[in-house]
């Protein structure tokens, strides 16, 4: 009898993912061998996107071996399958497009593909991650492709006020070390057998979610054929630093970035206030900040407000060669939301902002994009692609008092970091 | 180099693929009346609603003295005080956005909002077309806009290079200039000419309304009075014929605030109804990928700033369609990329094509459908196709053919169009 009924749960839970969906409608539930899915579909595009993300630290499990993380995602993309492809070429051979992304916490690998390839690539990602054959050539590519990665970041004040920032905000754990070390003399270490070790415990079926969005169908999810049940691991943690230094750095570019730590992923209405306030001050051509630069000339804004599982980082990076005069305006912009807004600026502000979380996640790639980081951060269903999530809720619900409460709260005192061009040398401190 | 061409002709040997299937989308509804083009493509499940509102007020409106009035009449549209508050700021405010291009035959304002808001967010839209406000103050704002888009426009050397080969190609002269005038062009035009050109060209005949998301938010008839808000009528292209230069140089050279040169080579193109457009697709996407494979470092996984710095873009939208190769210099020696760039053309065009083309033809179709992603490609792709005579259904009979496409298909087009290129070099000034 406890068999049947075991056997009956069995059942129900691997049928459950094959459940027939309505034209166009969202869904999440296991993987056949361990995992998760979550889906939304539109069955008016011919395209698809096939996401999978791990939870997986950027430096190792014991955050000895900054840049394995990258490493190992990129070497299995490119190692041969049993089909005599490597899941890079598959993909492009299909018309599509594959990108990797790695995070401090999370790893993401993207594939673009006409729909009818979608069961295609569902199948080679999964025997490419769930089950990796790591050889020495799919590392050499993965080595090439980080060297090649960290050489770009040195000419990006972006990615290297980003990690910089982080750095200080983070005194241990994922969050401190660069996804793409911007130094290789320890990455360049890295052996096989740590790499395949590492691929074998992050790269787990259980330890996965697959992000399906566009004309796609849960039946896609028959072609998972490896994997191995078992259970996801936690969200990362990472070590705040009480109270974070500034910096200064030598580097190929100039630049100024200023982060705060903000609220966790599960305060949805903090979070969502805060995307609001990047929303408001330094959105491309609408923000309040971006509009006060001169478009002709070389300098320029960009605000997030990154959510995390705990803490949230709001981060402002700043480029050109007068980083220090926009960081004024910056900082002007948001001591000023500290207080309310009138009721008739911030009901424009955030129709406008609800707006642009429409238009942001047209595509099925950033839907799948957007699926996946939130229910690897530990949050799915604040996942703001989904309309009818609670991450609409809870930017209805905001108020010019509460925003400015949550201003208040978070954004008083920013960490700073200076990227000072010295063109010949290598960033020091 | 020898070894990088062997490794793009290689792609030719690759085992065939099967075919690429469709989506269930219905195919657009165009119904027409009174001038007006209506074509609808109901996407429940999109989160927006994308509006694209067509009228043949564009380049060829304008005379050569009156550079840059088509963009401004539309620019002081968007200005167009509705309830104390600019139109744009309106519509931003209301949940939704409205922009504008000028292309040589027609102006395009592309309308998007929020389900729940496209009723509101169209009605906006009929009050300042209703009755724009040609006063000398919002000519004004409308002017020092389109010159800082010109001056952003300035610092993009493509764009720049890009402008300057379709004036080659432009049947009349007007239909050549820039898109938004130049600023001292702009700078002799004022309120009557805005008043003048907006009575005389904005007008119903050969409009179109192009919907395509959320339709289903729309009042009944919403978009049928978006399309009667102008009078009726239709109006005439002006006719501006200059002497052809003499001369046997194909180059054009221009000086910008850059950090490194472009060089860009352009070759006149087939339109979306020639029965060479499906072969161009599978030509343009083989560039692009070849193009990019040899500018990255050997078996690189990711993209790369080198892989960006190259490509081609089929221009099929444009009323003279071109295939544009491009190189960023700042990627090391432009030189060798852009002879290896030429030298592929040449190459399609002369060698006998052997072996499977049916990867070229996947990268193809998953191009094409990669660019169909988004509500405003869906609603323009409607309008390009059925302005050029095809049947508006622009996802199925692409990849029909392209799909069609053989290898001598491919040949017979690379020989008839890959030949004497066009060439722009946008080069940095001498004192940058």
């Amino acid at each position: 009898m406890i068999r049947r009924a075991l056997f009956a749960a069995a059942l129900a839970a691997m049928l459950a993912p094959l459940a027939t969906l309505a034209a166009d409608e969202s869904a999440s539930g296991s993987l056949p061998h361990g995992g998760t899915y979550t889906l939304t579909r539109d069955t008016t595009l011919a395209s698809a996107a096939v996401d999978v993300w791990f939870r997986a630290p950027d430096a190792g499990y014991d955050n000895s071996q900054p840049g394995i993380s990258r490493v190992a995602a990129t070497a299995a993309a490119a190692s041969t399958l049993e089909s005599g492809k490597s899941l890079v070429s598959l993909v492009r051979g299909v018309g599509g497009r594959i990108t990797i992304n790695v995070y401090p916490d999370l790893v993401d690998v993207s594939a673009s593909v006409p729909a009818s390839a979608a069961r295609r690539v569902v199948a080679a990602m999964s025997a490419a991650y769930f089950s990796p054959t790591i050889d020495d050539d799919a590392l050499k590519i993965a080595r090439t492709d980080v060297a090649v990665l960290s050489a770009q970041e040195r000419f990006s004040p972006d990615d290297l006020l980003h990690d910089a920032l982080f750095a200080q905000l983070f005194t241990s754990g994922p969050a401190h070390y660069a996804p793409i070390p911007g130094d290789l003399s320890d990455f360049k270490s890295i052996t096989l057998d740590q790499v395949k070790a590492f691929a074998k415990r992050a790269f787990r079926s259980a330890n996965a979610t697959i992000a399906l969005a566009g004309n796609v169908d849960v039946s896609l999810l028959d072609a998972v054929t490896a994997g191995t049940p078992g259970s996801a691991d936690s969200p990362i943690a990472s070590s705040v630093a009480s109270a974070p230094a500034d910096k200064t750095i030598d580097a190929a570019v100039t630049g100024e970035g200023l982060a705060w730590t903000g609220p966790p992923i599960a305060d949805e209405r903090a979070a969502t206030a805060l995307d609001f306030v990047a929303d408001y001050l330094f959105r491309d051509e609408t923000g309040l900040v971006s509009k006060q630069l001169d478009p002709t000339g070389d300098a320029y804004v960009n605000g997030q407000f990154i959510t995390l599982h705990d803490p949230g980082v709001m981060l402002v990076t700043i480029g050109g060669s007068k980083p220090n005069e926009v960081k004024a305006k910056v900082l002007a912009a948001v001591t000023a939301m500290q207080t309310p807004l009138d009721t008739a600026s911030f009901d424009a502000a955030r129709e406008a902002f609800i707006y642009h979380l429409a238009a942001d996640s047209q595509s099925p790639s950033q839907q799948a994009d957007n699926l996946g980081w939130y229910t690897a951060e530990g949050n799915g269903t604040y996942a703001p692609s989904d309309s009818a999530s609670s991450y609409w809720k809870a930017a209805r619900s905001l108020d010019p008092a509460y925003v400015a409460s949550i201003v208040k709260k978070y954004l008083a005192h920013p960490v700073v970091v200076r990227l000072v061009a010295t063109p010949s040398k290598d960033s020091t401190s | 180099m020898k070894f990088r061409l062997a490794a793009a002709a290689a792609f030719l040997l690759f085992v065939a693929l099967p075919a690429v299937s469709r989506a269930a989308a219905p195919a657009p509804v165009v119904t027409r009346n009174g001038g007006v083009t209506t074509i609808t493509q109901l996407d429940a499940s999109a989160p927006l609603l994308h509006i694209v509102y067509v009228v043949r007020a564009g380049l060829d409106r304008q005379s050569l003295s009156q550079n840059g009035l088509a963009a401004l009449t539309a620019q002081t549209i968007l200005k167009t005080p509705v309830n104390g508050v600019a139109l744009q700021n309106a519509i931003a405010a209301a949940g939704g956005s409205i922009s504008f291009a000028v292309d040589p035959g027609d102006v395009r304002f592309e309308i998007e909002s929020l389900p729940q808001d496209a009723d509101k967010i169209v009605a906006l839209v009929r009050t300042a077309f209703g009755a724009p406000v040609f006063d000398a103050a919002t000519v004004r704002a409308a002017r020092d806009r389109l010159t800082t888009r010109i001056a952003e426009d300035q610092q993009i050397a493509l764009q720049v290079g890009m402008d300057m080969l379709s004036s080659t190609l432009a049947p009349s002269a007007n239909t050549g200039l820039p898109q938004y005038g130049l600023p001292a062009s702009l700078a002799q035009l004022g309120p009557t000419d805005v008043r003048t050109f907006f009575a005389t060209f904005y007008r119903r005949g050969g409009s179109y309304v192009s919907a395509a998301g959320r339709i289903d938010a729309l009042s009944a008839g919403a978009l049928d009075q978006l399309g009667a808000m102008l009078p009726e009528g239709t109006t005439a292209a002006i006719d501006v014929k200059f002497p052809k230069l003499e001369g046997s140089s194909r180059q054009l050279v221009a000086q910008r605030d850059i950090s490194a040169p472009w060089l860009i080579a352009q070759y006149s193109a087939p339109n979306v109804a020639s029965k060479d457009f499906g072969p161009m697709l599978v030509l343009a996407s083989f560039m692009q990928r070849t193009l990019a494979d040899m500018a990255d470092v050997p078996g690189v996984v990711s993209e790369t700033y080198a892989s960006r710095a190259v490509g081609a873009v089929y221009q099929y939208e444009n009323p003279q369609p071109d295939l544009v190769l491009y190189v960023n210099g700042g990627i090391g020696n432009p030189n060798r990329s852009f002879s290896t760039a030429l030298s592929i053309a040449s190459i399609l065009a002369t060698t006998k094509l052997e072996g499977s083309i049916d990867e070229f033809k996947a990268m193809a179709s998953g191009d094409f459908i990669s660019a169909t992603n988004t509500l405003e490609a869906r609603a323009w792709l409607a309008v390009v196709y059925d302005e050029n005579g095809a049947q508006p259904d622009y996802l199925s009979r692409t990849l029909d053919a392209i799909s069609q496409t053989t290898a001598a298909d491919l040949q017979r087009v690379a020989r008839s169009y890959l030949s004497n290129p066009t060439i722009a070099l946008v080069l940095p000034r001498e004192n940058s």
